[in-house]
């Protein structure tokens, strides 16, 4: 993948990645940082500067809520919830990209 | 809206937060690295530059927050304020360049505004009109009873036309003798200027009547002063002189008179006493100052038609008695008491919008080259995907930012300067009350200010928008470099065009103080001392000026009916010579005044011919007048005048008794400039005291500084005659530095602008050559290294500065031409195309131009090639 195509490409799937992660429970910005890297360490890494403009777009939209508390290492941190309205979004993200995903394996299949 | 103002009050938390929550991932990463077996140092470097620059990181996240306008607004200013304080230079130079402009456009206006703008403080201040006499050489004269009884009975234009004249009196009442102003007013005068007296009434028609108690009004100051403002002092009886005169009202506090400055009414006038306006004599003394109210819809045009048929039927009525050439002239009350300062006024105003033009000018110029120095930034910006709106606005917000700060700092100059002018306002102005710094005028230079910075503070960006982003990128310093140089170039030659049009008018008012400064007024003021005493009897007079004379350190001692130069009210009547023609007679006026011998020695004056009075021309021996050597040259041309009869107005019953006489010539003085260091206004006619008893000056010819001179003059007085008051002490210097008031204020005003609006001049073409040189290093590098030397490299400079400089002298100099005639009413002695003047100014600009130039072009003589090189 070209550099370029490759940020495009990362700019649509950050925010569901984001938002998947949150998914399982209130998580603070270095925490999702630290998962992303574990879950994409082949395929891509995120830059750890688009991280935190994304958590605040994304929470300016209503899909994440902030919260502080004490962390595991007993220090207050920012922790990120999904509101139900970036429940829903997530929902309806994880479908169009399941049907995309179908989609281009049908065509890849094809071709094969 | 609640929650937007509550975000941006917490915006401080918010950012807290922000700091709190990078602050947190940053030491998270590092601990984790250390825990992996990383040295703490290179764990949180490395961490570091994981996250990037956080400064960076922090404005993407406030970005990526929804855009509301307050918050956004405010995010600008703060990232404005940020890149403002990253270089102090250019902030320093271009708030003060701002504040200079806005500040000394403000402290004009303010002047302007009040005096030139603002109605008088009268009620229906705008229907207000002077009614001035022309009797043959005298065309803003008084009027006498007969012809204001003949206005008032014609008039339909007019509601009303009432007149004043102010003398001085002895204040009533216990206490000190004290000396004020008195006015006689016609009853319906006062009503015209003040819309309700503090107390009492004023006068009415019924004061008129021939067997009505005498009432006074009274002002304030005198009611506060002399009768500790006894509520119930309405109806009370008071003692003047001989007579008891009834207290019928008291005038309010901030009541004063704004009159033209020849018409000898004072801003403040104590006592007032009623006068009837009897018709019955043609040929009575001109003396009552009229101000009329026109009828509303009425207009001083109209008014005027109406006066000139009106003066027709007053000529008529004297048929061959009267003045052929009595006209009547009607002006705004407004304009007239303006008339001298106005051009002053409007010719400092113009020359102060010069002065914001050039830092305007300055401001364009520095911003241009920071902009342009900043493409490379925002086309970074852009390539990262901040929109140009955002950019725009951005940079739109920083030079608004600049604007406003340039604004706050006008405001303490805008002070500053203010107190200053109103410290230097000649006596013209004196009357003005309220020249306050005017916000309306420091709104609109601050627009004016903002408008300035922001507009071309984007223009490079705007005309870089049309050119290809990597385009800009690579090119950032030359392709939208080369624009800004046009522009640059432009502002310079405006610049230098608009100082050399103040430096050629502020060179002829300059000249023209000079020229007053040197002027021979007639007399001598240095080291006399003069004060006022009223109406005195001779023999008390005669008595008083031996006493003073025979103090230590004094030379003479003489007294005068009116000093030189001095305000009080004139006296001046009609004059003719044996066998003049019927109508030659009442035709043409000379200035009165009443003198005791000793008078011209006293004050320097000239001798020219004959004697000087003695103490026995006295009126029962022949009446004698001294002429000066005006009348004498314009009466008997070629012809002794000594022994030559006039007749003349005299009043040798009592004060203001006048009838008229015919007098001796005795003696021919040199002409003393009585109203202007600068005019030849009325020749003069001498009268001896006996003859015409009045109000008068004594003047003192000391041989230095006397000490307590000031009060050894009043125990002089007092041991004559304790009930006679000494006011108005001083050096006659005073009254001429007075009479210089005016030339000094614009000459000293114009200077300052002149130098304020050079220095910009100065700086702007300071930072643009700076600039240049500054673009230009890797050329002058490589110039030097194929073997260019110092003088060739400083050559090179200095052409391409003069380059804008010769065309803006050019323009100057044609602006100049055009505009410097405006001035030729205030000049004295010097005409508005004066050679020497232009000359010198086109000298000065460039002396300014190639000092503004030096620095730069010096500097780039130190460009050292192979560092040039290096960064080209």
């Amino acid at each position: 993948m070209m550099d370029k195509d490759k940020k495009e490409f990362l700019k649509g799937t950050l925010d569901m990645l984001i938002l998947k992660i949150v998914a399982f429970g209130p998580i603070h910005g270095y925490a999702i940082s630290q998962r992303m890297k574990e879950i994409s360490k082949d395929f891509f890494q995120v830059h750890q500067g688009s991280l935190y403009p994304a958590l605040h777009r994304l929470e300016d939209r209503g899909w994440l809520e902030p919260e502080w508390k004490e962390s595991e290492t007993g220090r207050e941190a920012k922790f990120y919830k999904l509101t139900r309205k970036g429940r829903k979004q997530l929902g309806n993200e994880m479908e169009s990209w399941a049907r995309m995903s179908d989609a281009v394996k049908t065509i890849l299949g094809a071709v094969e | 809206m609640m929650r937007r103002l509550r975000r941006l009050f917490h915006k401080q938390t918010a950012e807290k937060q922000l700091d709190a929550e990078l602050r947190y991932h940053v030491e998270g990463q590092t601990a984790d690295y250390v825990a992996r077996g990383m040295s703490a140092e290179e764990a949180r470097r490395r961490a570091r530059m994981e996250i990037g620059e956080i400064e960076d990181v922090k404005q993407e996240c406030r970005e990526a927050r929804s855009m509301h306008f307050l918050e956004d607004l405010m995010q600008d200013v703060r990232y404005g304020a940020r890149m403002l304080r990253r270089s102090p230079g250019f902030l320093a130079v271009a708030v003060l360049t701002l504040a200079v402009g806005i500040g000394a456009n403000t402290a004009i206006f303010s002047v302007v505004n009040a005096v030139l703008l603002r109605p008088l403080p009268y009620p229906d201040a705008d229907r207000l009109a002077i009614v001035l006499v022309g009797v043959g050489n005298a065309t803003r004269a008084p009027a006498s009873q007969f012809q204001l009884f003949q206005i008032r009975q014609r008039t339909k234009e007019f509601e009303q036309v009432g007149g004043i004249w102010v003398t001085n009196g002895v204040i009533p009442g216990d206490g000190e003798p004290e000396q004020v102003k008195v006015g006689f007013v016609t009853t319906n005068f006062l009503p015209l200027l003040c819309a309700r007296p503090e107390l009492g009434r004023f006068f009415g028609a019924e004061d008129e009547a021939p067997n009505a108690p005498w009432g006074v009004v009274i002002s304030h100051g005198v009611w506060a002063r002399r009768f500790g403002s006894d509520p119930s002092i309405i109806g009370k009886s008071i003692r003047i002189g001989a007579n008891s005169a009834v207290i019928l009202g008291v005038t309010p506090k901030d009541f004063k008179f704004i009159f033209p400055s020849d018409a000898s009414v004072p801003a403040n006038v104590d006592l007032f006493y009623p006068v009837s306006v009897d018709g019955s004599d043609p040929n009575g003394p001109g003396y009552l100052h009229l101000i009329g109210r026109l009828r509303p819809g009425s207009n001083t045009a109209r008014a005027q038609a109406e006066a000139d048929s009106i003066s027709e039927q007053i000529r008529s009525l004297r048929g061959s008695s009267g003045a052929s050439n009595f006209r009547l002239y009607i002006f705004p009350f407004q304009n007239d008491v303006v008339r001298e300062v106005r051009r002053t006024l409007l010719l400092l105003f113009g020359g102060v919008g010069f002065v914001l033009l050039i830092s305007c000018a300055n401001v364009a110029n520095l911003l241009l080259a920071r902009a342009t120095g900043r493409l490379r930034e925002t086309t970074v910006r852009t390539a990262l995907g901040a929109s140009r709106g955002r950019l725009v606005r951005q940079l739109l917000t920083e030079n608004a930012l600049l604007g406003c700060i340039g604004g706050v700092a006008a405001l303490g100059i805008g002070w500053a300067a203010l107190r200053a002018i109103l410290a230097a306002r000649p006596a013209s102005l004196a009357n003005f009350s309220g020249v306050n710094l005017d916000f309306k005028v420091l709104a609109f230079t601050f627009a004016v200010a903002i408008l300035t910075s922001a507009l071309f503070g984007i223009a490079p960006i705007v005309a870089s928008s049309r050119l290809d982003l990597t385009q800009s990128l690579k090119e950032a310093g030359s392709t939208a470099g080369r624009t800004g140089r046009a522009w640059n170039k432009l502002l310079v030659a405006a610049e230098v065009a608009l100082g050399f049009v103040l430096l050629v008018g502020t060179g002829l008012l300059m000249r023209t103080f000079v020229n007053v400064l040197r002027v021979d007024p007639g007399f001598r003021a240095e080291n006399v001392f003069s004060f006022q005493i009223p109406s005195p009897k001779y023999e008390m007079l005669h008595q008083l000026l031996e006493n003073l004379a025979a103090l230590p350190g004094v030379r003479s001692a003489a007294a005068v009916s009116h000093l030189p130069l001095d305000s009080t009210a004139n006296w001046y009547d009609h004059y003719w010579k044996e066998g003049a023609k019927p109508e030659e007679q009442n035709s043409v006026m000379a200035d009165h005044r009443s003198i005791l011998p000793g008078y011209f020695r006293t004050i320097g004056a000239t001798l020219l011919e004959g004697r000087d009075f003695t103490e026995s021309d006295d009126a029962a021996h022949q009446h004698v007048i001294i002429i000066d050597d005006v009348l004498a040259q314009e009466l008997w041309p070629g012809e002794d005048s000594i022994g030559k009869k006039l007749n003349v107005s005299d009043s040798p019953s009592g004060p203001y008794q006048f009838q008229r006489d015919w007098a001796v010539v005795v003696g021919v003085v040199k002409h003393i400039q009585c109203h202007s260091l600068t005019l030849m206004v009325r020749p003069q006619i001498y009268v001896p005291f006996q003859l015409a008893p009045r109000p008068m000056s004594v003047l003192i010819h000391t041989t230095g500084i006397v000490p307590n001179l000031a009060t050894s003059v009043r125990a002089q007085v007092v041991l004559l005659d304790k009930t006679i008051p000494v006011s108005n002490v001083g050096p006659l210097s005073d009254t001429v530095a007075r009479a210089r008031s005016q030339s000094r204020f614009a000459s000293l005003l114009a200077a300052s602008l002149t130098a304020i609006a050079l220095l910009l001049a100065c700086v702007g073409i300071y930072g643009v050559l700076s600039y240049s040189v500054a673009q230009r290093t890797g050329e002058i590098g490589i110039r030097m290294a194929i073997g260019a030397r110092g003088a060739d490299i400083m050559k090179m400079v200095f052409g391409s500065s003069f380059r804008p400089i010769l065309p803006g002298l050019i323009s100057g100099f044609l602006l100049s031409v055009a505009l410097t005639p405006l001035l030729s009413d205030m000049l004295f002695g010097i005409k508005p195309n004066d050679f020497t003047n232009y000359a010198e100014n086109v000298v000065a600009i460039l002396i300014v131009s190639a000092i503004a130039s030096y620095l730069p072009a010096r500097r780039a003589t130190r460009v050292d090639p192979l560092v040039a090189l290096r960064h080209w």
